[in-house]
């Protein structure tokens, strides 16, 4: 069996890797689990903690973060809704900093209504927080996107965020 | 026991470990029970000390992590104790302050003042060295064991205590608070510490 490398996907990964970060939490969604594959594959020294929601994932970063790691966060947009506590009570006022990764939904190609509402609301969410998010507009861009994010979130000590649409993960 | 007899005991056992402290008054009593650099007082994100703790018990094998939560806290974020049955960090330790109430808002009841069991669930969820404890002679005894020392894994304890009103309050800055913890447990810090070009 063949198994493919989205290109979209190894450039998150290689993005990940080249700001430093070397733990990443996640909550799965299905184009994440294309990145997961790719960081098992190619990135052996990256280590990957289940979370069983993604409020809880921010948590375990923050204290990733207090031992010394530069921990990002992988989530699906409607985990967002999950996480505004952890994001505005915790990483916030300590200023503890998080590279999120998040898959989108309910942007253009969506097939479910329900997704739709807060796919709608991530960018205004972020901006609400003033929370920089970037959008990765085509998979050659990804590693160059992911890596910049990573890189002023860990020196600034200010998270941010790196949106992932579909048409780039299902090419929908 | 009252929870600030718990808390006392339990700083004193910690020696120079890092304590996560949930909001409200496990964090004051933590505060009133001894301040120390190696404190982190959380001051929102209700649930999350224990998975602040496990991230940092990941992060630093080397030190023996100790989290102070409530029982209405862990109640936020019970997939917390999925998550650290699943991994099972050897120098976890988990104490939930569980006065059977959310004392910080008024005292209503939590489910363990009706029988919920979170001894019991962390068990169901692969922590397999557990306690409940109701005197700071058991508690003393069993924080002062070492996980570690008998690869039993994390260790998670249930501390029954009565509701005692804070005398004091932790310091309000949190990146004060976060700096002084960080420079405490000698995590490098290159942005109040400088570095080298």
């Amino acid at each position: 069996m063949t198994t493919v490398e989205p290109a979209w996907a190894v450039g998150v990964c290689t993005g990940v890797h080249a700001a430093g970060s070397r733990d990443v939490v996640y909550v799965p969604d299905n184009p994440l689990s294309h990145v997961l594959r790719v960081f098992e594959q190619r990135f052996r020294d990256v280590r990957l903690l289940l979370a069983t929601r993604e409020e809880e994932a921010f948590g375990i970063a923050a204290g990733l973060y207090l031992g010394g790691r530069l921990p990002t966060v992988m989530l699906q947009s409607s985990g967002l809704g999950n996480s505004l506590n952890a994001i505005t009570s915790l990483l916030m006022p300590y200023q503890i900093p998080v590279l999120m990764v998040v898959s989108m939904r309910g942007d253009a190609g969506e097939w479910n209504a329900a997704q739709v509402p807060m796919g709608r609301a991530v960018g205004g969410i972020f901006e609400a927080l003033a929370v920089p998010y970037a959008t990765v507009e085509s998979a050659d861009a990804a590693a160059e996107t992911v890596r910049l994010a990573g890189k002023t979130a860990f020196g600034t000590r200010t998270s941010r965020a790196v949106l992932l649409p579909r048409r780039v993960t299902t090419g929908s | 026991m009252t929870r600030l007899e718990a808390t006392r005991v339990i700083v004193e056992f910690a020696g120079d470990a890092p304590i996560i402290a949930s909001l409200g008054h496990p964090a004051y009593d933590l505060f009133a029970a001894g301040d120390r650099p190696q404190n982190f007082y959380t001051w929102g994100s209700m649930g999350l000390a224990s998975s602040v703790g496990l991230g940092l018990a990941l992060a630093r094998p080397d030190v023996r992590v100790i989290v102070l939560d409530g029982d209405g806290s862990l109640l936020m974020n019970l997939g917390s104790l999925a998550t650290i049955g699943l991994l099972k960090p050897q120098n976890l330790v988990v104490v939930v302050m569980d006065n059977e109430e959310y004392a910080t808002t008024g005292g209503q009841r939590t489910p363990t003042a009706h029988g919920a069991d979170l001894e019991a669930a962390a068990r169901a969820m692969g922590i397999a060295a557990t306690a409940t404890v109701r005197s700071p002679q058991e508690l003393q005894d069993r924080g002062a064991e070492s996980p570690a020392l008998h690869g039993s894994g994390p260790l998670f304890i249930v501390a029954k205590v009565q509701e005692s009103a804070p005398t004091a309050k932790p310091p309000l800055d949190c990146v004060f608070i976060k700096q002084r913890f960080m420079s405490a447990i000698r995590t490098p810090q290159s942005s109040i510490e400088g570095a080298a070009l």
